[in-house]
C-alpha cells in the first residue's frame, strides 16, 4: 500500500515538468529518467536513489520553465516542492519499517504530521509566491548583475542556514 | 539520549540546494518556491530539548525450554511524554529463530500510555538464551531527527537439550540396595515370583503357596525377587566435536544423555554424569526431578575446551563413579583419549556401553555438498565401521548411533540383536 502511494506521488512529479512542456525531447528524457530512476528507488525503498530521482525532476522542471518562457506558474510548483517532500518522507518511512511491525494508528499518525508539516510548507511557498511578484517588478528595472548575485547570494545562505541548524543539533550528541 | 538529524536532512538539502541553484540560473522564482516546503520540512523538524522518557519492561514466558520449544517475549512500553513514533528492535542472539510476530516494532504512544507487544522465539539447539535489551529510536515529524539509546536489562532462558522418551533402556548387570524396577536375583521382599521353600516361623500367610501346599503335603512360601535400583554414569565425550554450530556431535551426544537421563531417572535409578573434556566436571549420581534438571544444566554448558592435558578417569572419585554402575558412554570416539578411558573402564570390570555418535553427517552437514565430498563420506564411513570392529576387539560394546534417528529406535535394535546372541549362545 505504502509503495503504491509513493509510486503515485513519483508518477505526480514526474508528470509536473511535462505539464509545463509538453512533448519537448529534454524534458521528456529527464522526466522518464526520474520516474526510471525513482521506480527502483521507490522499489528499494532507497532513499538516495529517490533523491536523484528528485533532482532530476527539478533539472527537467527548470528546463520546461527555461524553454517554455512561461508566464509565473507558481501553483504547479507549489504541488511539486510538496510532492517531492511528501515521496522523500514516505520513502524513508516505508524504508524504515519494511518486515517490522507497524502498531495500530501509527500510519495515520505519520500521515497527520506530514501533511501538516507539507500544508505549513505549501502556505510559506503561496507567500513566497505572493511576495515574489511584486518584488520582481520592483527589481525589473535593477541591473541583471545585480540580481544574480542578489539570489545567489540569498541562495547560499539559505542553503548555509539550513546546513548549520542541522550541523548544530548533531553536534549536541557527545558520541556524533 | 538527544536528537540526532538523520540522513534524510541530505536528501532535503540535496533537493533546496539544485532548486535555489537553478533558481539563479534560470532566474525564474518558481523554482525557488519548489525549496520552500522542504526548508520548512527542515526547520520543522528540529527537536529542541531532550526526547520524551520512557519506561520498558520485559519478561519471558517462561526460563526453562527445551529445544525446538518456543518462548514468548512480552516487552511493555510506557511514554512518560506522547511519543509521536517509536521503534523498537530486540536484537535476536545465534541460533534463536523467530517464530511468530517481529523482533522489529513501531508505535505511536500518547503520554502515560502502555503498549505490550509480544513475539516469540524459538531456540535452535541447546543454549544459554540472552536477550540484551532491545534498541529504541524515537522518531521526530517526518523522520528528520531520531534519538536512539538501548535499554540494557537481559533476560534469560536455559534452552535444554530435547529428550525422547526412550523404552528400550540397556540394562545394568548389577543393582543397588534401594528400591527400583530392575527385577535384582537376590530374594526378599518384591512381587515377582522367585523359589519356592517349606514354611518356616516368621513367614507371612500370604506368602504360602497353597498349590505347592497340597501337592507336597507341607506348607510351602513363595519367595520374591526385590526389585532394586541401579546407578547409571553417563559418560560424555567432550574432547572433540564435529559438525556445524548447534548440530555438533556433542549436541547430539548431550540430546541422548539428556534421554537417557530422563529415562532412567524415571525408573527411579540413580544418573550421574561425568563430562570427560578439556575441563572435566561431573555430577554425583542421584535421583528425582531436580536432580534432572541438575544434570540438563551441565549438558547445557557441555562443550570442547582444548587442552593438551591428559586427564585420566582414575581422577574421579568412586562416589562419581561406582564401581557397581553401569557406565554409558556417548562419544563419536575421535579422540584416542577417550577410547583409551572407555577401555581402561572396561577392562577395570565396569559395566560399559558406550553408544558412538557418528561425526560422518555432521561433518557432511557442515561441508559443501560435492561428489567428492560424497566420495569422502562415504570412504569415512567405511574406515570408521572397521575402527569400531577393532574397537569391539577390544572388549568394548558399542552401539552406533547417527545422531539423527532416534536413540530409542537404535537401542530397541541393539536389545533385540543381544537378545538373540543370548539365546545362539
Amino acid at each position: 500500500m505504502m509503495r503504491l502511494a509513493a509510486m503515485v506521488l513519483l508518477a505526480v512529479v514526474a508528470a509536473l515538468p511535462l505539464g509545463v512542456r509538453p512533448s519537448t525531447p529534454p524534458v521528456t528524457w529527464l522526466a522518464v529518467a526520474a520516474l526510471a530512476v525513482g521506480g527502483v528507488g521507490v522499489v528499494a525503498w532507497s532513499v538516495p536513489v529517490v533523491t536523484a530521482a528528485g533532482s532530476l525532476v527539478v533539472i527537467a522542471y527548470a528546463l520546461a520553465l527555461a524553454i517554455a518562457g512561461a508566464a509565473d506558474d507558481s501553483l504547479t510548483a507549489i504541488v511539486l516542492g510538496a510532492a517531492l517532500v511528501l515521496l522523500l518522507a514516505l520513502v524513508h518511512f516505508g524504508g524504515r519499517v519494511r518486515g517490522a511491525m507497524i502498531g495500530p494508528s501509527v500510519i495515520a499518525s505519520q500521515a497527520r504530521q506530514w501533511l501538516a508539516v507539507v500544508g505549513l510548507g505549501a502556505v510559506a511557498a503561496v507567500v513566497l509566491a505572493a511576495v515574489a511578484t511584486p518584488l520582481g517588478v520592483a527589481l525589473r528595472r535593477a541591473t541583471l548583475p545585480m540580481v544574480v548575485i542578489a539570489a545567489a547570494l540569498g541562495a547560499v545562505l539559505t542553503v548555509a542556514g539550513v546546513i548549520a541548524l542541522v550541523a548544530r543539533e548533531g553536534s549536541r550528541d557527545p558520541e556524533s | 539520549m538527544t536528537w540526532r538529524p538523520t540522513a534524510l536532512n541530505i536528501s532535503f538539502l540535496t533537493v533546496v540546494g539544485w532548486a535555489l541553484f537553478l533558481t539563479v540560473v534560470t532566474g525564474r522564482v518558481e523554482l525557488a518556491v519548489v525549496a520552500v516546503p522542504a526548508i520548512v520540512a527542515l526547520v520543522a523538524g528540529r527537536r529542541p530539548g531532550a526526547p520524551p522518557a520512557w519506561r520498558i519492561h520485559r519478561e519471558l514466558s517462561t526460563a526453562r525450554l527445551l529445544e525446538d520449544e518456543c518462548v514468548t517475549v512480552t516487552v511493555t512500553l510506557r511514554g512518560e511524554g506522547a511519543l509521536p513514533l517509536v521503534e523498537l528492535l530486540e536484537p535476536l542472539p545465534p541460533r534463536v529463530g523467530l517464530e511468530r510476530g517481529s523482533n522489529h516494532a513501531f508505535f505511536t504512544l500518547p503520554a502515560g500510555r502502555e503498549i505490550r507487544w509480544t513475539f516469540e522465539l524459538r531456540g535452535v539447539g541447546r543454549q544459554h538464551l540472552r536477550l540484551e535489551g532491545p534498541y529504541v529510536r524515537v522518531w521526530g515529524p517526518l523522520g528528520l531527527a531520531a534519538a536512539e539509546a538501548r535499554h540494557r536489562a537481559p533476560v534469560t532462558a536455559a534452552v535444554y537439550p530435547r529428550h525422547a522418551p526412550i523404552r528400550y533402556l540397556p540394562h545394568p548387570r548389577r543393582t543397588q540396595t534401594f528400591v527400583g524396577n530392575y527385577v535384582s536375583p537376590t530374594q526378599g521382599a518384591g512381587i515377582e515370583p522367585g523359589d519356592i521353600r517349606p514354611f518356616a516361623p516368621g513367614d507371612q500367610i500370604r506368602h504360602v503357596n497353597w498349590r505347592a501346599t497340597l501337592k507336597l503335603g507341607a506348607l510351602h512360601v513363595t519367595r520374591h525377587h526385590q526389585e532394586r535400583n541401579a546407578d547409571v554414569v553417563l559418560l560424555l565425550d567432550t574432547l572433540s566435536e564435529v559438525g556445524p554450530d548447534g548440530e555438533t556431535v556433542v549436541d547430539a551426544a548431550a540430546r541422548g544423555a539428556a534421554a537417557l537421563a530422563a529415562a532412567y531417572l524415571a525408573r527411579k535409578d540413580r544418573v550421574g554424569l561425568i563430562e570427560y573434556g578439556g575441563q572435566p566436571r561431573w555430577v554425583r549420581p542421584g535421583a528425582g526431578r531436580a536432580h534432572l534438571e541438575r544434570l540438563l544444566d551441565t549438558l547445557l554448558s557441555a562443550s570442547v575446551v582444548f587442552t593438551y592435558v591428559n586427564r585420566d578417569l582414575d581422577l574421579v572419585p568412586p562416589r562419581i563413579l561406582p564401581p557397581q554402575a553401569l557406565v554409558v558412554a556417548l562419544s563419536p570416539l575421535l579422540d584416542r583419549r577417550f577410547v583409551r578411558a572407555a577401555t581402561d573402564l572396561a577392562a577395570r570390570g565396569f559395566d560399559l556401553l558406550v553408544i558412538a555418535v557418528s561425526p560422518v553427517p555432521a561433518a557432511r552437514a557442515a561441508a559443501r555438498r560435492s561428489a567428492v565430498a560424497d566420495v569422502a563420506a562415504r570412504l569415512w564411513a567405511l574406515e570408521r565401521r572397521a575402527e569400531l570392529e577393532e574397537y569391539r576387539r577390544h572388549g568394548l560394546t558399542i552401539v552406533e548411533w547417527d545422531g539423527a534417528e532416534p536413540l530409542d529406535a537404535v537401542l530397541a535394535a541393539w536389545s533385540r540383536r543381544s537378545r538373540r546372541r543370548v539365546l545362539a549362545g
